[in-house]
């Protein structure tokens, strides 16, 4: 739990981060373009950003290392991803992943 | 573009009055607000059990309207990481919406100056395919732009106050398997991220990027780094 102060201040700051990330290309660039190896960059940051949450919350949950093969998080992340692929269902996938990391849990824990 | 759509279209969507192009965009953008309901009740949930208040995760949904930045926010706090370390983690993850508005901007041509802060507020990535796909049949009305927005804000914002309310209804998250809701529905993004090998790779990059760097170093910038090099590293090695 966080105290409200904490929060707060978390809450201010990316209603302003957001909101200036999202302005300033807005703002700017109908006059520059963005130059290509900075857009190649951005084309692969949301891609990189997934990747490294997936692999920290699967491998490291909770902040700890759970390098084993009987580690639920990782299990669970098999049928959540195949769900996803075949259904493109954002929520389907999220209740799927939910429910395997229960079994999993059971099953390993 | 603006200038590149017909003139016959032009016309006609100009001459239709602002409301009635206001609401055509609110009914382009309804299926964005069916799918933000669930996954905004799923923030409000998440939010109040690491100590967010029901108005503190209603106002955090209606300022940020952030979607994965927030739900890192609220990792990286979970985890114990100061502000700083939160601001970082959400600027990183949305530093999308750069590329996003510079695709835009050049449609914006005759787009009023006082209608351009509204149109950035409510860029995420779902109304920015709405509005994209629909500026290619249409050209880009501002306006009807404005209401996929004001939608889209809706659905995010009512899914957040009703799972923040109905968060005190449910006993004990983790009988649910709450704790997977967020890797299970970051791992569902990254599925859907994978377009092509290149992308592939650079998720592995990424990913080798961020545990060596929570091996190394305290806290939660594995996730930062693991993004902003591991994208660099892909964007330098692939074509």
């Amino acid at each position: 739990m966080r105290d409200p102060g904490t929060i707060w201040a978390v809450i201010a700051g990316m209603a302003i981060a957001n909101f200036v990330v999202r302005f300033t290309p807005i703002a700017l660039v109908s006059r520059a373009r963005i130059p290509e190896p900075v857009a190649r960059w951005l084309s692969y940051v949301p891609v990189a950003v997934m990747a490294s949450l997936v692999a920290t919350e699967v491998l490291r949950p909770g902040g700890s290392w759970l390098l084993t093969p009987r580690n639920p998080y990782l299990l669970a992340a098999i049928p959540t991803a195949f769900v996803f692929g075949k259904t493109r269902s954002f929520l389907g996938a999220t209740l799927a992943g939910m429910v395997s990391f229960l079994a999993f849990r059971a099953l390993v824990g | 573009m603006c200038g590149m759509s017909s003139p016959a279209t032009d016309t006609s969507a100009r001459a239709s009055g602002r409301l009635a192009r206001f609401t055509r965009g609110v009914r382009l953008g309804f299926p964005i607000l069916l799918g933000y309901v669930p996954v905004g009740m799923t923030f409000g949930v998440l939010a109040r059990k690491i100590g967010f208040s029901s108005l503190q995760a209603v106002v955090c949904s209606a300022t940020a309207l952030a979607g994965a930045g927030q739900f890192i926010a609220l990792s990286v706090l979970a985890a114990g990481g100061g502000v700083l370390a939160v601001l970082a983690a959400t600027v990183v993850v949305n530093l999308r919406y750069v590329l996003f508005g510079a695709t835009l901007a050049p449609r914006l041509g005759r787009v009023s100056h006082a209608l351009r802060p509204f149109l950035a507020f409510t860029l995420t990535d779902e109304t920015f395919a709405v509005n994209t796909t629909d500026a290619r049949i249409a050209g880009l009305d501002p306006v009807s732009a404005l209401g996929v927005g004001a939608i889209a804000w809706l659905g995010w914002v009512s899914g957040t106050a009703l799972g923040a309310l109905a968060s005190g209804a449910i006993p004990d998250p983790s009988r649910f398997g709450a704790e997977f809701a967020m890797p299970a529905m970051f791992t569902a993004l990254l599925v859907g991220q994978i377009e092509t090998r290149s992308h592939a790779y650079a998720a592995a990059i990424a990913a080798a990027v961020a545990l060596t760097t929570a091996a190394v170093l305290p806290g939660t910038w594995g996730v930062t780094i693991g993004a902003v090099v591991g994208a660099a590293i892909a964007a330098w090695r692939l074509t």
